[in-house]
């Protein structure tokens, strides 16, 4: 697994492995969606704002990845990750929801390793 | 666990979804995932075949045949007729046969697969997700083809 520097990937990889675990805690108490697990989900989707944001910012500079088409791609699906996780669980009663959760935090960690691995220069 | 709101899982009462289908329950998880997989393969088949495709045509093809089967299962399975029940065993199975076929193909032949697909080395890729989600997508069917409603 590539090394991924930058404060905000670091934190965003930190935050979905963080939010994946709580949500899977949750789902083997039985428990359902509730408003700390949704204020998680909703830390984690500011997070991802930001770094589409600077990555956004990077490509206005003029630098440009290998992969442009696959960038673009993921810059556009990354904010609707948690949020389509958030709509999906909220219409599970039980315990079910967080673990949709639960896929959408590692998603989150696993897209950041992907996008240092299309572009190895957001180091942030 | 003072919290009023963790009532058993299937707890009847006015509640939006009770596990009547095969959306609800496990099945949410599982459609999130296939979901998920749905717009992996599609988009990344999408980008290879506009960008790329004399490189390497069959993976390619795949990967696109790979997007189109996991959308089949997510739309069959989240609608949850008996007819859609159907199709949703159809597809899990053709992407069963998938992910085994062009596991040992691409193990066997890798220059056929200069890149990769989704099902390429089992799914190896992906974290043998696609090996497990069909062999999980066809076990919550048979539930259902059991208990019809």
């Amino acid at each position: 697994m590539s090394r991924v520097n930058g404060a905000v990937p670091t934190t965003i990889i930190v935050a979905g492995l963080a939010l994946a675990g709580y949500a899977l805690v949750m789902t083997a108490r039985n428990r359902r969606m509730d408003v700390p697990l949704l204020t998680a989900v909703g830390v984690v989707e500011i997070l991802l704002l930001v770094e589409v944001g600077i990555v956004v910012a990077r490509l206005a500079g003029g630098e440009r990845p290998a992969g442009l088409a696959t960038l673009i791609g993921y810059l556009i699906a990354m904010p609707f990750v948690p949020l389509a996780a958030a709509v999906w669980g909220l219409m599970e009663r039980s315990r079910w929801g967080p673990a949709v959760i639960a896929v959408a935090g590692l998603v989150a960690a696993v897209l950041m390793v992907r996008l240092h691995q299309i572009w190895p220069v957001i180091h942030v | 666990m003072s919290e009023p709101q963790a009532p058993p899982e299937f707890e009847p009462g006015p509640v939006a979804s009770r596990p009547d289908s095969t959306r609800t329950g496990p099945g949410r998880l599982l459609i999130a995932v296939y979901a998920l997989f749905a717009l992996a393969a599609s988009a990344r088949a999408g980008v290879q075949i506009a960008t790329k495709f004399s490189h390497a045509p069959v993976a390619y093809s795949l990967s696109a045949f790979a997007g189109v089967v996991y959308i089949l299962a997510t739309v069959t399975l989240a609608v949850g007729t008996p007819a859609a029940r159907r199709i949703a065993v159809i597809s899990c199975s053709v992407e069963l046969a998938g992910v085994l076929v062009v596991g040992t193909w691409s193990v066997a032949d890798p220059a056929t697969f200069p890149d990769a697909t989704v099902w390429s080395g089992y799914g190896s890729g992906y974290g043998f997700v696609p090996l497990i989600l069909p062999v999980f997508g066809l076990l919550w069917l048979r539930r259902w083809r059991r208990e019809p409603r």
